[in-house]
C-alpha cells in the first residue's frame, strides 16, 4: 500500500520566497555594496537580484547552501550590469541660462590632483577609491576572498571559474590595491630604529 | 631566498599556500621584504575593516516585496525609485563609469537611440553644492518613452543632489521618429536650469524582412 500523506495545502511562492531571502537579504546588501563600493548601486544591484531570484523560488527551496548560490548570482547580476553600463550612453549635461550665484551652476569636471585627493580622502575613502578602480572581477574576488573568506576552492565552484583564473585576479587586485593604498607599512619603532 | 622569490610568493604566503619557513627566514633577514609583508597585510586588514552603511530596514522590505509581488511592483514601477536613487548615486558613478560622451560646451547633447530599442541613457547633472528636494521634471518628446511609464510625456519627482556630479538613469525607447527635444529641468527654490537632450532616431532590421 502507497503511504497516506497528510493533507498539505501548496504554500505561495511569495511566502516561501519572502522565507528564503529575508534571512540573506542583508547579506546580499552587504556584498552587494562592497561589489559596488556606494549604496545607490548597491540597493539597485539587490532590487534587480530579487527580482531575477523571484521566478527561481521552487528552484531555491531545493539548494541546501542558500549563501554561496546567492552570492553566485549577485556576482553574475553585477558583472553583467557592469558591462551594460558600459556600453549605454552618458551625456554630460550643460545649462542654459547660468546667473551668477546659482547653485545649480556647474562645477568643474576635472579629477582632483594628488593633494587635494589626499585632503579629502580619509583611509575609508581611499579604500573605497581604490576598490573603484579594480575591474568588477578583481574587486569581487578580492572581496569575497579576502573580506568575506571564501576559499579559492570555494570560489572556484561559486564563480564556476578556474583556479588559476581567480589566483590571477586575486594577483592583479592585490597588486593594484597595494599602489592604491599607500598605508604606513612599518611600525614606529622600527621607523626610529632605522 | 631572493626578494624576488619572495614577492612572487607573497600573496600564496599571504594564503598559506607555501612553506611558511623559507618565508620567515627571509622576513628575518629583508627589512625591504617586510615592509612589503606589512603592507600587504596592512591592506588586507583595512579591507576587512571596511564596514559597510547598515541596509536600510524599509528598502529590503520593499526589495522583496517588489520582487514577490509583480503587481505591487507595476503599482510602484520599481524604475520610479531607480531614478531617484540613481540621482544621488553622484559623483561616485559618474566618475566610476568614465565613458562620458560628454560634448563639452555643447548647448544640446545628441543621443542615438535604435527603434524599439530599449537603451539605459545616463545624465550627469552638476550642481555647486548639496540640494535637498530639488525638482527634475522631464518632458518627453512625441515617440520617445521612459520604459515602464507607457505613453506619459510629462514625469516630474524630487530629489536630493549631491554637490558635483549626479548621475540619473533614464530608461528610454523610441517608437519612431523623434522631431522635438527631451527637456530636463531642475529646480531649487527660485533657480532653474533647463536640459536638452536631441534624439538620432536609426530604424531597426527586423529579420526575415
Amino acid at each position: 500500500m502507497p503511504p497516506v500523506s497528510p493533507y498539505r495545502r501548496a504554500r505561495p511562492t511569495e511566502l516561501n520566497f519572502e522565507d528564503l531571502v529575508r534571512p540573506q537579504v542583508e547579506y546580499l546588501y552587504r556584498l552587494a555594496w562592497r561589489f559596488t563600493a556606494n549604496v545607490p548601486d548597491a540597493e539597485d544591484l539587490v532590487q534587480d537580484v530579487l527580482l531575477k531570484l523571484y521566478p527561481r523560488t521552487e528552484e531555491m527551496l531545493g539548494i541546501q547552501r542558500l549563501r554561496p548560490w546567492l552570492a553566485r548570482v549577485l556576482y553574475h547580476q553585477y558583472v553583467d550590469s557592469v558591462r551594460q553600463r558600459a556600453r549605454s550612453p552618458v551625456l554630460q549635461l550643460v545649462t542654459e541660462g547660468d546667473g551668477e550665484d546659482d547653485p545649480l551652476d556647474k562645477v568643474p569636471t576635472t579629477r582632483e590632483g594628488p593633494e587635494e585627493h589626499a585632503e579629502r580622502s580619509g583611509l575609508r575613502d581611499l579604500i573605497l577609491d581604490a576598490l573603484r578602480q579594480l575591474n568588477p572581477e578583481q574587486r569581487a574576488v578580492v572581496t569575497m576572498h579576502d573580506v568575506e573568506g571564501y576559499s579559492l576552492e570555494e570560489l572556484e565552484t561559486m564563480l564556476e571559474t578556474p583556479l588559476g583564473t581567480l589566483k590571477s585576479r586575486l594577483h592583479r587586485a592585490r597588486q593594484r590595491l597595494r599602489v592604491l593604498i599607500p598605508m604606513e607599512p612599518f611600525s614606529v619603532i622600527e621607523r626610529v630604529s632605522r | 631566498m631572493e626578494c624576488l622569490d619572495f614577492t612572487s610568493q607573497l600573496d600564496d604566503y599571504l594564503d598559506g599556500r607555501v612553506d611558511e619557513f623559507p618565508m620567515r627566514e627571509h622576513l628575518n633577514v629583508c627589512a625591504d621584504c617586510r615592509r612589503r609583508f606589512q603592507h600587504a597585510v596592512a591592506v588586507q586588514s583595512a579591507l576587512r575593516k571596511l564596514s559597510p552603511p547598515e541596509a536600510p530596514p524599509a528598502f529590503l522590505e520593499q526589495a522583496i516585496s517588489r520582487a514577490s509581488r509583480p503587481n505591487a511592483a507595476e503599482a510602484h514601477p520599481r524604475r520610479w525609485a531607480m531614478l531617484g536613487m540613481a540621482l544621488a548615486a553622484s559623483l561616485v558613478l559618474g566618475v566610476a563609469a568614465g565613458v562620458f560622451l560628454s560634448l563639452r560646451g555643447a548647448p544640446v547633447q545628441t543621443v542615438a537611440l535604435a527603434v524599439e530599442r530599449p537603451e539605459t541613457v545616463r545624465m550627469v547633472f552638476n550642481s555647486a553644492k548639496p540640494l535637498q528636494a530639488a525638482t527634475l521634471s522631464l518632458a518627453l518628446p512625441e515617440n520617445i518613452e521612459v520604459v515602464g511609464y507607457g505613453p506619459r510625456r510629462e514625469l516630474s519627482w524630487q530629489t536630493d543632489l549631491r554637490e558635483g556630479q549626479n548621475l540619473l538613469q533614464l530608461p528610454l525607447v523610441a517608437h519612431g521618429a523623434v522631431k522635438d527635444e527631451l527637456l530636463a529641468r531642475l529646480s531649487h527654490g527660485a533657480s532653474t536650469k533647463t536640459f536638452r537632450v536631441k534624439f538620432e532616431i536609426a530604424k531597426t532590421d527586423t529579420p526575415g524582412m
